[in-house]
């Protein structure tokens, strides 16, 4: 601080509440709205002050969104998201910092150029493909004639039928979400800055590559991989459109998705009291990594940029 | 494009200190994130190019070959033209507010000493909220029907109903995607500041310059490159990941006020089940997309080449 | 362990068949309903389920029309179909065409089950059949009909809703200016369906050329020639005065009719079920509303949706489809469904048996729809729509309405643009499906 300025202290704390204001009053009101009954809820003008029906409609929303199941769902996902594009994410960086070879530049910009491509942009052939994986596959095995083949070797008739579907699957939820290179990209930047002597110092020892990387550039991407695994797990709990496309079992769906199902519709019974109590539901656990992990919450955030 | 300052190609982004040649393990080690790639990023890219250039029913049993048809009929259709015009408008309009305000109130945490941490810990707290959750609560709150701040607004006398009226509309959704965004912004800003010298502040202070003074001539011009990066990162925001909030605001309406290129994509291809046209969509997407990539691209390697 | 089993099976599940040893034909119906009606739908397949041992009908709800249609899109895409799915009036053409069906007429009489389908009530087997066979087996039925709230018209002096637009105007104008209501009436999510194309056929107006598609793919639409602009105009002069309300993305307009802040309502006679369980109201409903100078009006159609059957399934699967469709045909079965849910019973036989059982004495307005839909004489205006991509010629239509709504266009201007927009839409179907017929093929 240069100067004292009591006013103008002041003024900026008022800027601070107002923004702290804008940031809680929806929270509020779903609070509010939480704790109604339905014949409330539907009064205008909404009340100011909570009801008393919180937590029988904490508990209403718990068994209607079917969150014991869908939270399992989205910490599965999420954590999935999480652990398997660091885990990829690391080994392909490390491969492109640290070798030489002739494809690296092309492995680059093969890597690179989904950069910005989030999933929304590519949504209908992505759905497609995913549908049945196997389906490139099929194309393969049928321009190489493999079946002919074998069934010219081996005397039978054989088709080959591939299927792998992923609707409704933890694979399907998760892989389509790790393709992209943002986190490849924070480890690239990351290692580029890790000292050159380092790496001369293992090779003089005779560490091979694998080893350097278990034992001395991994510990030192720790404080990366939590930073980024908070901002992955946030990313991935609060997924919307490939969740809700992709999961069309009730048993599958995440929790965003299983709150998009208490939503009242023309067709159902207008209980926003229990949508916002889903809502507030599940928004908790992000909630919590960003209150609680706040220091690595914010480390990630700018990491994830530079 | 300058070549002569540039390191070889062949070398750019590699450690002087590699572990040399042989293509075996890194190409080991690139194996699991080049095989989720291509099943999850270039086989659905590449249908969307092929896709892009067929007419097709959608249970896929009768397909037409129809050249650039697909996107002859889009640049054709003032639909597709009201959705890049809604679409700059909402990003720019996002932009300017989320910036903005990440600016005052980071001037704000930046003056202050007392429970600076607090403030900064609700003011992220939107970062948690899923997209689709803060399009609920916005909705909910503005409904004119039952919303408590619609109510508000209808006391004093706005007629609002953004259910009605197109500019209402992008009102909300702007609000609601801004109010999700601005954390994002803020944080950068306020460790931004925080790495503006002391000493240069006292300097200018001592030579007369007031507080807002010295944040305008001395602080912003170094928040510069971050200023920038935001800017870019907001329209990426804007663009691609506010669907949700469209989807849970308004469904692109009314009149398809708020039907941004991202959302159209979406109900050309599931709703209208119009997959030629939802593919060339797509396809135009991920060249603007592309085109982002190379430019942040340029951005990032320069600061990691010089700054680092 | 088990799981792990069972994740490499669906990861290379070729093996998918294995190993089905259990005694009962297990198939999957993927359907649409939601709410009381999803609740009633279940009770139908636990009928079915508890009425024999041989066969396992599993409900699937997949969310609404545009979910499950794109879900079994999807399926069918990537070879796993579920063997029945519930697909809305609007997508007939798209299915019909899909080359991915099983026509259930043919299915059934292939099976050897004896169903009655002259005996399907005619909007309904009209709309459902091809060239008179029945392409999928009409399962919920409705058509709009017009709810209101009676002490609303008591306190204003009428007895009930005027039969003409005209009138009704007036009374819903009484109601505004003493202060009764808040609003007349509600614009219902569906207005499309209810206030545009059923106010077509009861009117007697065309909405397309060729028999509204009946008679081929070259059909075009031409609705901005007819009174749906000066219906457009009408419901946008209410919405200026205040009369009509809209509810808005997210909120049910049902909800502004039964907390009794608007007086009418113009909805479903599937509404049924939900009215009786949140209306806090005295409701009461009658026939939509016709213009002065066209009398008498024609029928409305039908909405909703049927059962279709889809290809790629083993022949003793097929033999379960066949026994539920059976099922789902039976009077018995009808008169329940219809009771249950207020959709309208798709059989003559179904109606008398309700008729008989004095089942409309206690419920009069569950019979409006069925003397709606069946009045006069259906002609090629009445007889229902038949449009292709017709969920998105109803998109690009609905969008325009909201700028006449919104003050931007003239409703002159807005249907032509909407009428333009759509023809493009029709000419594309058109291209992809020219010369196609449907499958006929038996399984």
């Amino acid at each position: 601080m240069v100067e004292r300025s009591p006013v103008l202290s002041m003024v900026c704390h008022a800027i601070l509440i107002a923004g702290a204001l804008t940031v809680c009053i929806p929270l509020y009101f779903a609070f509010v709205a939480g704790s109604l009954t339905v014949a409330e809820v539907q009064k205008v003008p909404l009340p100011w002050v909570p009801g008393g029906q919180f937590f029988d409609n904490l508990q209403l929303a718990w068994s209607k969104g079917n969150f014991s199941r869908t939270f399992t769902n989205s910490i599965v996902v999420a954590l999935g998201i999480t652990a398997g594009k660091i885990a990829v994410s690391l080994l392909s960086a490390f491969a492109i910092t640290y070798f030489r070879f002739r494809y690296r530049m092309l492995a680059f910009w093969l890597i690179f150029v989904s950069l910005m491509l989030p999933i929304e942009v590519r949504i209908v052939p992505t759905f497609e493909a995913v549908a049945n994986a196997a389906v490139p596959l099929q194309w393969l095995a049928d321009a190489l004639h493999v079946a002919d083949l074998w069934g010219w070797i081996s005397g039978h008739d054989v088709a080959i039928s591939l299927e792998w579907n992923m609707v409704n699957t933890y694979p399907g939820l998760i892989l389509p979400l790790i393709a992209s290179a943002t986190a490849t990209f924070l480890f690239r930047q990351f290692f580029l800055t890790v000292p050159d002597e380092l790496c001369e110092a293992a090779r003089l020892d005779g560490a091979s590559p694998l080893h350097f990387f278990w034992s001395i550039l991994l510990p030192l991407s720790v404080p990366n991989m939590v930073a980024l695994a908070i901002i992955l797990f946030l990313f991935g709990w609060n997924q919307y459109l490939w969740p809700l496309l992709f999961t069309t079992d009730k048993d599958m769906a995440t929790a965003v998705i299983a709150l998009k199902g208490l939503i009242p519709r023309s067709d159902s019974e207008p209980a926003w009291n229990v949508a916002m109590s889903g809502a507030l539901l599940t928004m908790l656990p992000p909630a919590l990594v960003v209150l609680l992990l706040q220091r690595w919450f914010i480390k990630g955030l700018i990491d994830s940029s530079k | 494009m300058s070549g002569k300052t540039r390191r070889p190609a062949q070398e750019a982004g590699l450690k002087r200190a590699n572990f040399g040649d042989g293509p075996g393990l890194p190409t080991l080690l690139l194996l699991p994130q080049l095989l989720i790639l291509l099943f999850f990023f270039f086989i659905p890219s590449l249908r969307a190019l092929t896709q892009s250039v067929l007419l097709s029913d959608p249970f896929g049993t009768t397909v037409q070959f129809v050249w650039f048809d697909n996107f002859k009929t889009l640049f054709a259709s003032s639909e597709y033209r009201q959705s890049i015009a809604v679409t700059f408008w909402f990003t720019v309009a996002q932009n300017v507010l989320t910036l903005g305000s990440a600016l005052v109130l980071a001037f704000a945490t930046d003056r202050i000493v007392r429970a600076r941490s607090v403030y900064r810990t609700i003011i992220l707290l939107p970062y948690a909220i899923a997209p689709a959750i803060a399009g609920i609560l916005w909705a909910f709150l503005f409904n004119p029907a039952v919303g408590p701040l619609a109510q508000m607004l209808h006391r004093l006398g706005i007629a609002w109903d953004p259910n009605l009226n197109p500019t209402d509309a992008l009102i909300l959704v702007t609000l609601a995607a801004s109010w999700k965004h601005i954390c994002y912004d803020y944080i950068f800003l306020v460790v931004g500041l925080l790495a503006v010298p002391v000493s240069l502040m006292e300097a200018a202070a001592v030579d007369g310059a007031g507080p807002i003074r010295r944040f305008v001539s001395i602080a912003l011009p170094m928040l510069g490159p971050t200023i920038f990066f935001l800017t870019v990162m907001n329209f990426i925001y804007g663009f691609f990941e506010t669907f949700a909030i469209i989807d849970a605001v308004t469904k692109g309406g009314p009149a398809g006020a708020t039907n941004i290129l991202v959302y159209k994509v979406f109900v050309d291809g599931f709703v209208n089940l119009d997959l030629g046209s939802s593919a060339a969509q797509s396809v135009l997407l991920m060249s603007f997309a592309l085109i982002c990539t190379l430019l942040q691209f340029r951005y990032f390697d320069r600061k990691v080449n010089y700054g680092v | 362990m088990g799981r792990k089993v069972a994740f490499i099976a669906a990861m290379f599940g070729a093996l998918a068949l294995a190993g089905s040893a259990q005694a009962r034909v297990e198939v999957q119906w993927w359907h649409a309903m939601s709410g009381v009606l999803g609740d009633r739908l279940n009770e139908l397949v636990e009928k079915f389920n508890t009425s024999q041992d041989k066969y396992t009908v599993v409900a699937v709800a997949k969310g609404n029309y545009d979910e499950v249609t794109n879900g079994v899109i999807a399926a069918y895409r990537a070879k796993r179909p579920p063997e029945m799915v519930q697909i809305a009036e609007r997508g007939y053409m798209t299915m019909l065409l899909s080359g991915a069906v099983i026509p259930v007429q043919d299915l059934i009489e292939q099976k050897g089950y004896k169903v009655d389908f002259s005996d399907f009530i005619k909007p309904v087997a009209s709309f459902w059949s091809y060239k008179g066979r029945m392409s999928a087996m009409p399962f919920n039925s409705s058509t709009p009909i017009f709810w209101y709230n009676k002490d609303h018209f008591q306190k204003a002096g009428f007895d009930k809703p005027a039969d003409t637009w005209q009138e009704l105007e007036s009374q819903l104008y009484a109601i505004k200016s003493k202060g009764i209501s808040e609003c007349g009436t509600v614009l219902p999510g569906d207005f499309y369906w209810s206030l545009l194309e059923n106010y077509s056929a009861i009117n007697n107006q065309p909405y397309g050329t060729l028999a509204n598609g009946f008679d081929g793919l070259g059909t075009e639409f031409v609705y901005n020639k007819t009174k749906v602009v000066s219906q457009v105009a009408r419901l946008k002069k209410w919405l200026d005065d205040g009369v009509m309300q809209i509810a808005g993305q997210g909120f049910s307009p049902e909800q502004l009719f039964t907390s009794g802040r608007c007086s009418t309502f113009v909805n479903s006679t599937a509404s049924h079920g939900n009215i009786e369980r949140n209306a806090t109201i005295s409701w009461s409903a009658t026939f939509l509303p016709h213009e002065s100078d066209i009398n008498p009006p024609l029928n409305s159609t039908i909405g909703g949706g049927a059962i279709w059957v889809l290809k790629g399934h083993t022949p003793e699967r097929y033999e379960a489809v066949a026994a539920f469709l059976n099922f789902v045909a039976q009077p018995e079965t009808q008169v329940w469904w219809h009771g249950a849910t207020g959709y309208v019973p798709a059989t003559n036989r179904a109606y008398a048996l309700a008729r008989e059982r004095g089942y409309y004495k206690d419920h009069p307005t569950r019979e409006i729809a069925v003397l709606q839909l069946s009045r006069g004489t259906p002609n090629e205006n009445s007889r229902g729509f038949r449009f292709g991509n017709f969920v998105q010629t109803m998109l690009a239509q609905r969008q325009e309405v909201e700028a006449v709504f919104a003050g931007q266009k003239q409703p002159q201007q807005a249907m032509d643009d909407a009428v333009k927009r759509g023809n493009e839409i029709l000419r594309q179907f058109e291209k992809l499906n020219a010369g196609k017929t449907p499958e006929t093929e038996r399984p």
